[in-house]
């Protein structure tokens, strides 16, 4: 039960090779093949380097992904993460620039994120009735709002001892330092889900928590522990965007909460709870971004490339529909 | 076992993904070699050039028309144009976009900034990459670019809009101020010099700004803060929008509703037609702002001759702008600076009941 | 709390919508206080008409969400609807208001039942579908308008009818109001909707439909964004494609504190033009009382927050007191 994908190909795999062929996530492989392809052939600047130099704007949103996944397969969301990321980063510029040392900063930034999520999961687990979209979307507004009241009408706000946190932004060879950072939280991430009892809980959860609660799970502490790890991890992420930015303004993480929650699902992760595994978001993150990357190298209008990700992830979410209507069909004919 | 397949499968995948890629990357460099070279060849015009601009964002007529001057004055010398309005009015939008033109090895990069602070670590890159940063429109910390083409002095526009204020009042009375989002870098370096030049001169001491409101450049949010405004302050005189979005919001508002209050600040002429004029149909006498289309191409002009080195970006730089008006142009300091520079286009430029439906069709 | 406290608590929440009532009433009754002209029937008016955006998409959104359904893509369908229709009269295509907002509602209905469709065909999880065309629509209405906007001359025989003081705006909403309280409460497709929220597949066997009920659901939302957008339009006289960018959760936060469940099934109209009129109190007032801009979107969350929390309590100490009562 634990670990089951979200989403097959083909609604009755037979033996283990075809359900390995058919796995959303070995999909996922090829369209990532197909996506690096695509990439060198309509770019001709569509190099390892350039794009290991394009990717850390966008890693530091694989790792509110990881959480995301976890609170997806709880069956919850949380759409106040791209507000946290805000404040986070806030605070730790004004702490930088107040003269405090850098691992305080970092100290504050990450233990920014650590109380807004654990807020969330406070009202999440003492509320129950009320669902995590709107509790988040009322924090959403405060988180940020907070940051306006701390940005002063300036706004923005820069971030001055710029050579600790360039430290973050360092490259190894031709791949950015976050790349394996990434990689590393990645790894626990998608271990912990997959194959701790913990995961196993949470895939419960998400299929019937009612069951779960009797079945001896303390539903309610996990999702607070859920909730509080996603708050932490947007602090994580403002740390590795300040390294790329030098700066925060109010707008700063404004719609990662829907960048990241497509992500997840085109990784195969059902927004309903106990389905899809870490490691196709994981993918699915990359697929993005390196089309991101490809795309916006032929200049291609930004509008467009959103439209395209748009009908990415419906095609996405249809395509077991129409893996079970050709199957249906196929039967219908051999009946006849 | 299964699973270990499946991630051994991924990651092995993942590697020659990865690794196939430099294949491609060898051709690039001996073709970006020749395009150097021929660099070296015309010094004058932008032959051989690819030159970038970076708008606000995408969907804003005032962002296209800086656009179309920018394209017209470079493809007319010669050069390649890449234009790029983001997806949404962020700094976050611009730094991917940046981000890919570093990758394309344009020659240079004219952005109008999003935020002071939030570009500076990919603009730094972009210079260290040798492509010459400048900005227009609204500017970054100076250290992250070599100029800035300003549209109008700071001053300038602080003058003209207390004025326009003291005419309107009569000399007298409270006056309002709407604007776009509190992190617009113009608008408040626009609002402070008003605030400053009405301190400074006695001949301003009888206006009383009664509150500096912010409609985050949304019609409905500057609809409510407009009608606000006339509720809360019942002898308000003028409301001065410094905003595309804020002054045609407002204007609807007080045109609608008939009110005495008038408006004045700055505002798109083919936006702003239907409600400038001197009667009392009309909401606002007159407003002022600069051609957008002509801060495209002064920034083209601008950066031809940083990638030419005609100029560095330092202050008493001279350099040529075609058949612009006030060509040729110098770089003067930022305020007291002794090291950063900037570029003033010119004067605002007033649109009123005049001139208007001659304007309303340029942009 | 006291025994006390408890009669006058059962009294005043007999029912969601009375409870609803009450909280409307203290805000209004707080913001009177910092600003005494706040009821004048002017101001009123301005907060029905500012808002009649929300309001109307929010009748939407209650049918949708009583399905167990959410649409995030509606401010996106407006923006492409409105664009649209913006654009329709800048080129000097069409001018006569009935026609365009027959146009606008029929893309948004088309709009509308696509997501239907595949919601419903494709069992597709609602927020991701519209996910989807959130991106698209919004994109759609970027490309189309090619960086131009439909500025006030361009609508402006159009935007008489939404303009302050005509009735075009209160006319739409008074209507659309009207029916949709008819339809939820006496009518068969009304009762349906609830069924499939509450239980979708006792509904099933009960021979509705639930597929066609779904689709239709989307559609009529469709149709409501659709028609917003070009009221939209009218309303402010100008057509951008950014318009309402990141209101749907405007409108989602209305139909909450209305008492509409998620989960579907329970909410009515009543209680969702509570909701949403507290959402326009709260952004009419803000502004209004004095209160720095900086601090307004901080407050704004707070007030969201305790209002549906405040919700949730008083609705657990009714459940209590029902128990208690059904014990003796």
């Amino acid at each position: 039960m634990a670990g089951k994908s979200g989403r097959t190909i083909s609604a009755e795999p037979r033996g283990t090779v075809k359900k390995l062929l058919f796995s959303w996530e070995s999909a996922m492989v090829l369209v990532f093949l197909g996506v690096i392809l695509l990439g060198n052939v309509i770019s001709p600047y569509y190099t390892l380097k350039n794009v290991f130099r394009e990717m850390p704007k966008y890693l530091s949103e694989i790792f509110i992904m990881l959480a995301m996944g976890y609170i997806l397969v709880l069956g919850d969301i949380d759409i106040s993460v791209g507000s946290i990321v805000c404040l986070s980063a806030t605070l730790a510029c004004i702490a930088d620039n107040a003269g405090l040392p850098f691992v305080l900063v970092v100290l504050i930034c990450i233990l920014t994120g650590l109380a807004c999520g654990c807020l969330n999961g406070f009202i999440a687990s003492h509320f129950t009735e009320l669902p995590t979209m709107i509790i988040t979307l009322g924090t959403q507004i405060i988180f940020r709002g907070i940051a306006e009241v701390s940005l002063g009408p300036g706004g923005s706000i820069s971030l001055q001892n710029k050579d600790a946190i360039k430290l973050l932004s360092r490259k190894i060879g031709i791949i950015p330092v976050s790349f394996f950072v990434v990689l590393v939280f990645a790894l626990i991430f998608i271990v912990v889900l997959g194959r701790t009892t913990f995961g196993r809980k949470l895939y419960a959860i998400g299929s019937n928590s009612t069951a779960a609660k009797y079945a001896g799970i303390d539903v309610q502490k996990i999702r607070w522990i859920v909730f509080t790890v996603a708050g932490t991890m947007a602090g994580v992420c403002a740390l590795f965007f300040l390294a790329s930015t030098y700066g925060a303004s109010t707008t700063t993480g404004q719609g990662f909460e829907m960048e990241v929650i497509a992500m997840c699902v085109f990784g195969g992760i059902a927004t309903t709870g106990g389905k899809g595994k870490l490691i196709g978001g994981f993918f699915a993150a990359f697929i993005i971004v390196c089309l991101r990357i490809a795309l916006g190298q032929i200049n291609m209008n930004t509008q467009l490339i959103l439209v395209i990700i748009g009908a990415m992830l419906i095609v996405s979410v249809l395509i077991p529909a129409i893996g079970n209507a050709l199957r249906l069909a196929r039967k219908k004919a051999e009946k006849a | 076992m299964r699973r270990k397949t499946v991630s051994l499968l991924l990651a092995a995948a993942m590697m020659t993904s990865f690794a196939a890629a430099p294949v491609f990357a060898e051709e690039i460099e001996t073709e970006e070699a020749t395009q150097e070279e021929a660099e070296h060849v015309y010094t004058n015009a932008a032959d051989g050039m690819t030159l970038a601009i970076v708008t606000k964002a995408a969907g804003n007529p005032y962002n296209e028309k800086e656009a179309e001057g920018f394209t017209e004055v470079v493809e007319g010398e010669g050069g390649t144009v890449v234009v790029q309005h983001p997806e949404s009015a962020t700094a976050d939008a611009q730094i991917a976009v940046i981000n890919s033109l570093i990758s394309q090895g344009v020659d240079a990069i004219a952005v109008a900034a999003n935020d002071t602070n939030a570009l500076s670590a990919v603009l730094q890159e972009a210079m260290d990459e040798g492509i010459k940063i400048l900005t227009l429109d609204s500017d970054v910390a100076p250290e992250d670019r070599a100029t800035f083409c300003n549209q109008a002095g700071v001053q300038e526009v602080g003058q003209s809009l207390i004025d326009a204020v003291y005419d309107l009042t009569g000399g007298e009375g409270q006056y309002a101020i709407l604007s776009a989002t509190s992190q617009a870098t113009n608008q408040n370096a626009w609002i402070e010099a008003m605030k400053a030049i009405s301190e400074e001169d006695e001949k301003y001491a009888s206006l009383d700004l009664v509150e500096v409101a912010y409609g985050d450049d949304e019609y409905q949010k500057s609809t409510d803060q407009t009608e606000a405004l006339l509720q809360k302050y019942p002898d308000l005189k003028v409301i001065c929008a410094p905003t595309t979005v804020g002054i045609a919001a407002a204007a609807k508002v007080l045109q609608d509703q008939k009110s005495e209050v008038v408006l004045t600040g700055l505002g798109l002429p083919s936006e702003m037609a239907e409600y400038i004029g001197d009667d009392e149909e009309h909401s606002c006498p007159y407003m002022f702002l600069w051609n957008p289309i002509d801060l495209g191409r002064l920034a083209a002009y601008t950066a031809i001759a940083l990638v030419n080195e005609t100029i560095t970006g330092a202050i008493d730089d001279e350099f040529e702008a075609g058949d612009m008006e006030s060509s040729p142009y110098t770089l003067t300091a930022v305020g007291d600076s002794e090291e950063f520079s900037e570029i003033i286009l010119g004067p605002p430029f007033k649109f009123d009941p005049e001139n208007i439906e001659e304007w309303k069709e340029v942009y | 709390m006291n025994k006390k406290e408890n009669g006058i608590f059962r009294k005043i929440t007999g029912s969601r919508e009375a409870s609803l009532l009450i909280v409307l009433i203290i805000l209004l009754a707080l913001i009177e206080l910092l600003q005494p002209s706040f009821l004048a029937p002017q101001n009123i008016a301005q907060i029905f008409r500012n808002n009649a955006l929300t309001m109307l998409m929010a009748l939407g959104m209650l049918c949708v969400m009583l399905t167990a359904g959410i649409d995030i893509s509606i401010t996106s369908v407006l923006a492409f609807s409105g664009m649209t229709i913006g654009l329709l009269q800048k080129y000097d295509v069409i001018h006569n208001t009935l026609l365009l907002f027959l146009i606008g509602a029929a893309i948004g209905a088309v709009c509308g039942m696509l997501n239907g469709l595949i919601i419903s065909k494709g069992k597709v999880a609602p927020i991701i579908c519209t996910m989807g065309f959130m991106y698209i629509w919004r994109g759609m209405a970027y490309v189309i308008s090619n960086n131009a906007w439909a500025s006030a001359e361009d609508v402006s025989g159009f935007s008489d009818f939404g303009k302050s003081g005509a009735p075009g705006p209160y006319i739409i909403l008074a209507i659309a109001y009207v029916i949709f309280f008819i339809v939820m409460k006496w009518t068969r497709f009304g009762r349906r909707i609830y069924a499939v929220g509450s239980n979708a597949e006792a509904a099933r066997i009960s021979g509705i439909n639930v597929d066609k009920t779904i689709t239709l659901v989307y559609t009529i939302m469709g149709l409501l964004a659709g028609i917003t957008g070009v009221l939209s339009v009218s309303i402010y006289g100008s057509a951008q494609p950014n318009m309402q960018y990141g209101k749907e959760m405007d409108v989602i936060a209305a139909c909450v504190i209305g008492g509409v469940a998620m989960s579907g099934g329970r909410g009515t109209v009543v209680g969702t033009f509570m909701g949403a009129l507290i959402i326009a109190v709260i952004a009419k007032a803000l502004p209004l009382v004095g209160l720095d801009s900086l601090w307004q979107n901080l407050v704004k969350g707070i007030i969201i927050l305790v209002v549906v929390i405040l919700n949730v309590v008083t609705q657990r100490v009714m459940d209590r007191r029902a128990l208690a009562r059904r014990e003796m």
